[in-house]
């Protein structure tokens, strides 16, 4: 359904160090530089998948999104989306996507949600009975109620947010992009909004692609992530495995029976958590079993667990990353 | 440029917002000239006076002097209007509107200058490049339509600065005024527009006030709008003698004391509503 | 094709019509406004004819003719071209035109027709009086042939006003800070109530080829006054037709820089 294949997209920006000086020199010739936003991903994705995206801030998802629903053109690459060229932007292609932004809003501000669903109808030219009938399905999904009769500017964010996916979904497009959709929502209403696009999902059989802050989003949707930093796809796969690919350890929990000496603890691997009579060894995969052995042979063990790291404390370490960066 | 320093303490609102006047210049400077598409949008948008001065300069040669301007006189009235809306054009009512209307102005009312000195300070560091871009197209103008006739008595030409002061401080004061008026009610800019449709006409901006007939003028002179434009170009034209410009200054000055009374007032009412209700 | 595009433009306009009636008290400040603006865009003229008959060889009446139109015009400018002008430069401020450039239908149409304010229709009232009453005061009875090929450049007038707002639109794609984009049009358009004889020179040649504002206004009154040569007619309407197609080229250039360089 979205085939993308070495997409990169660059940006010029102006840069202009501070002060008085530069700034009128800047009248007359801007130094300009080039960002990397996208720098050369490819992936698939079947009809009907869920998938999340994930990265820190300016790793160049929202580019992404924006280039697969056609607002961009890359610099180079190729991207397929439902069989179509994005940035060509066919009308064909637009009736089959759609996109909604947790921090933009299509709904018109003076008006009830309903005029702005009146107004895709007519924009996506959808015939009536098919418009009553999603109209009915997605005010049961999303348990609209009378809200879409009120003025937009008198909505709560929550029942904005809900409003704005119905106006995005009129038209039943068959690939969805969400770029923050849950953001400043309560959690509640974050639950909410997960279920319905899962029973989007389900009920319709579109694909999903999804980003997000919170990774709780993420899991609850999303079977498969791609991850993304500096513009390069550094995790494709299921949620489990990112584990792995990024950080091919594990956590090795030992109880001790009774204290030992600091040094007695060397050499099992790099210590990430010390307590009175609890050690947490990082531990290579390969050498687990091999290390396990040996803890047991050379220390007091009275109990021993191996798990993965956390999965926020791996994401959190890859968004502090990009944020330094 | 050298920035005060900050640890003489200074308790008066007054004494900070000077003190912090050379970094809210140099910042202005350099915003001004980021945007410096935004200007020359704004440059053209102030180029009236010189299609009046077309208009005008082609209805004296048509058939001769009107109410004593002839050509030339037009020539250089109308580009005296055009320098000294230059200098005293703000927009300020403008920026605040936008402000309060999307809550922006809450960074400003948090800051340790005040709002309204801070404002001028922005609409003040733009002047140089203004200037910059304003004097060549005038002195081109000049150039082309034959030369124009600028006062050479010493007293009119610092009746002249005080003037253009007077005129700026003016025009910032109304406008923050009707652009405070954002806190109250909705429709701020159809205030000014209602403002900038008497200013059109009753500063000279059109017309000199000289060519109205004599009840127009009369009450034209009192009014405020006459002293932020027609006043400091009769100055500098030396159409006015040291009376009439005494005369003016003194309307003009009464006018910026009790413009700068209703701005004030306005503002900190409508600070004090906004801290109440919220955004 | 073309019914589509006319069930969306019905569509558009009842929203737009909708919004505008949630501010309905603006009803009565426009009118007073709409008489306030037409003192003020007649008073210059006066002063003018208070101490000359003529001027570039237009009576004060037949001037008036250029006011009535451009009162007209302003009507259709306030009320249909600049809320356009101004919701399209906030669209790009706060990044939803996103949402109307994923909308499978043209974006210059939907930007051009999102919204208006019906009030303004008082500016077009004002007008057709002045009109009207200028012609009164010339005792003329102007020819159906004339008031056709008055209100036919008229049509182009719009049209053109429209093409030059087009092209004012697409500035907005590179420069962002635009609040007074609306302001300088209404400033340009402001030279537009003087007759075009008026100016000369650098002015004229600015005004009839740059700016065309003697198609705007002169010309439809130069029709009612059955001065206007048939050719000059002509090269006004090939002159709003080129324009439309500039702006149509220029709108399409902007919308491509601005989905190649916006992030």
């Amino acid at each position: 359904m979205i085939e993308v294949d070495a997409l990169v997209k660059h940006y010029t920006v102006h840069r202009r160090p501070p002060g008085l000086w530069p700034a009128l020199r800047s009248v007359l010739r801007r130094p300009t530089e080039t960002v990397e936003a996208v720098a050369g991903i490819s992936f698939s994705i079947a009809p009907g998948e869920r998938v999340g995206f994930l990265g820190p801030n300016g790793a160049g998802k929202t580019t992404t999104l924006k280039v697969l629903s056609g607002l961009l053109h890359p610099t180079s690459g190729r991207a397929q989306v439902a069989g179509m060229t994005p940035w060509r932007r066919e009308p064909a292609f637009l009736r089959q996507i759609t996109l909604v932004m947790g921090q933009k809003q299509q709904l018109l501000w003076d008006l009830p949600p309903s005029e702005t669903f009146e107004l895709n109808r007519a924009l996506y030219e959808i015939p009536r009975a098919q418009y009553a009938e999603t109209l009915s399905e997605l005010t049961r999904l999303l348990d609209l109620g009378r809200i879409a009769a009120v003025p937009t500017r008198q909505l709560s964010l929550g029942e904005r947010m809900k409003c704005e996916l119905c106006a995005a979904l009129l038209h039943r497009p068959a690939v969805l992009f969400l770029d923050e959709p849950t953001i400043g929502l309560d959690v509640s209403m974050q639950a909410a909004l997960r279920a319905f696009v899962r029973a989007y999902n389900e009920r319709f059989g579109a694909t999903v692609l999804l980003t997000s802050h919170y990774m709780d989003d993420v899991i609850a949707l999303c079977p498969r992530v791609i991850v993304i930093d500096h513009g390069r796809l550094i995790h494709d796969g299921k949620l489990a495995d990112l584990v792995h690919t990024l950080r091919p350890e594990k956590r090795v929990a030992v109880r001790l029976s009774r204290p030992v000496d600091g040094r007695d603890l060397e050499g099992f691997g790099r210590v990430a958590e010390r307590a009175e009579d609890r050690v947490v060894f990082q531990i290579p995969q390969a050498e687990v079993k091999d290390r396990v052995g040996r803890l047991f042979a050379q220390l007091p063990v009275a109990d021993l667990t191996i798990e993965d790291p956390p999965l926020e404390e791996i994401m959190r370490d890859i968004f502090a990353a990009g944020r330094v960066a | 440029m050298a920035t005060a320093p900050a640890e003489i303490p200074s308790r008066t609102a007054l004494g900070r917002a000077v003190r912090a006047l050379p970094t809210l210049l140099r910042v202005g400077v350099a915003e001004a000239v980021a945007y410096r598409a935004e200007f020359v949008i704004w440059l053209l948008t102030t180029t009236m006076p010189l299609v009046m001065l077309a208009l005008w300069s082609e209805v004296a040669r048509e058939g001769g002097p009107i109410g004593g301007y002839t050509g030339k006189d037009f020539t250089a009235y109308f580009l005296a209007a055009f320098i000294v809306r230059q200098l005293t054009g703000v927009w300020v009512a403008w920026d605040m509107n936008r402000e309060i209307r999307e809550g922006l102005i809450s960074m400003r009312l948090l800051r340790p200058v005040h709002p309204l000195a801070a404002y001028g300070a922005e609409n003040l560091a733009v002047l140089p490049m203004r200037l910059l871009l304003s004097l060549p197209i005038a002195l081109v103008a000049l150039a082309l339509t034959g030369g124009a006739a600028v006062t050479r008595d010493p007293l009119l030409l610092l009746a002249f600065a005080v003037a253009v002061a007077g005129a700026w401080l003016l025009g910032f004061a109304i406008m923050s005024a009707i652009g405070a008026l954002a806190f109250f009610i909705e429709s701020t800019l159809a205030v000014a527009d209602v403002w900038f449709g008497l200013f059109f006409i009753l500063s000279g901006y059109f017309v000199p006030i000289e060519l109205f007939p004599a009840a127009v003028r009369n009450v034209a002179v009192l009014l405020p709008f006459r002293a932020m434009l027609g006043l400091p170009v009769e100055l500098l034209i030396g159409r006015l003698g040291h009376g009439a410009a005494l005369h003016g200054l003194l309307i003009e000055w009464a006018w910026v004391a009790a413009a700068w009374a209703i701005a004030v007032a306005v503002f900190q009412a409508g600070a004090r509503r906004y801290s109440a209700y919220g955004a | 094709m073309a019914r589509r595009y006319f069930r969306l433009l019905s569509a558009q306009l009842r929203i737009a019509g909708l919004a505008s009636l949630q501010y309905r008290a603006d009803f009565y400040a426009d009118g007073a406004m709409s008489i306030f603006w037409l003192a003020v865009n007649v008073a210059p003229l006066l002063v003018v004819y208070q101490r000359r008959p003529t001027l570039a060889h237009w009576t004060l009446p037949e001037a008036l003719l250029v006011i009535g139109w451009f009162t007209l015009l302003k009507g259709v400018l306030d009320g249909a071209v600049n809320p356009c002008l101004t919701a399209i430069v906030e669209h790009i401020r706060k990044g939803t035109l996103d949402f109307v450039l994923l909308k499978p239908a043209d974006a210059q149409f939907l930007v051009s027709t999102a919204k208006i304010l019906p009030w303004r229709g008082v500016d077009v009232l004002g007008g057709g009086l002045v009109l009207v009453f200028a012609l009164t005061r010339l005792h003329r009875l102007p020819t159906p042939l004339q008031i056709g090929a008055s209100l036919l450049l008229f049509a182009a007038a719009v049209g053109l006003l429209y093409s030059l707002w087009i092209l004012a639109i697409s500035v907005a794609f590179w420069v962002v800070k635009l609040d007074n984009l609306a302001f300088l049009f209404s400033s340009i358009f402001d030279a537009a109530r003087w007759p075009i004889g008026v100016f000369r020179g650098l002015w004229r040649f600015l005004f009839t080829f740059v700016v065309p504002l003697a198609i705007l206004t002169t010309y439809p009154a130069m029709a009612l006054l059955g001065t206007l040569t048939f050719r000059t007619g002509a090269w006004a309407l090939a002159g709003a037709a080129f324009f439309a197609l500039l702006a149509r080229w220029v709108w399409t250039i902007a919308l491509l820089h601005y989905t190649s360089a916006s992030s």
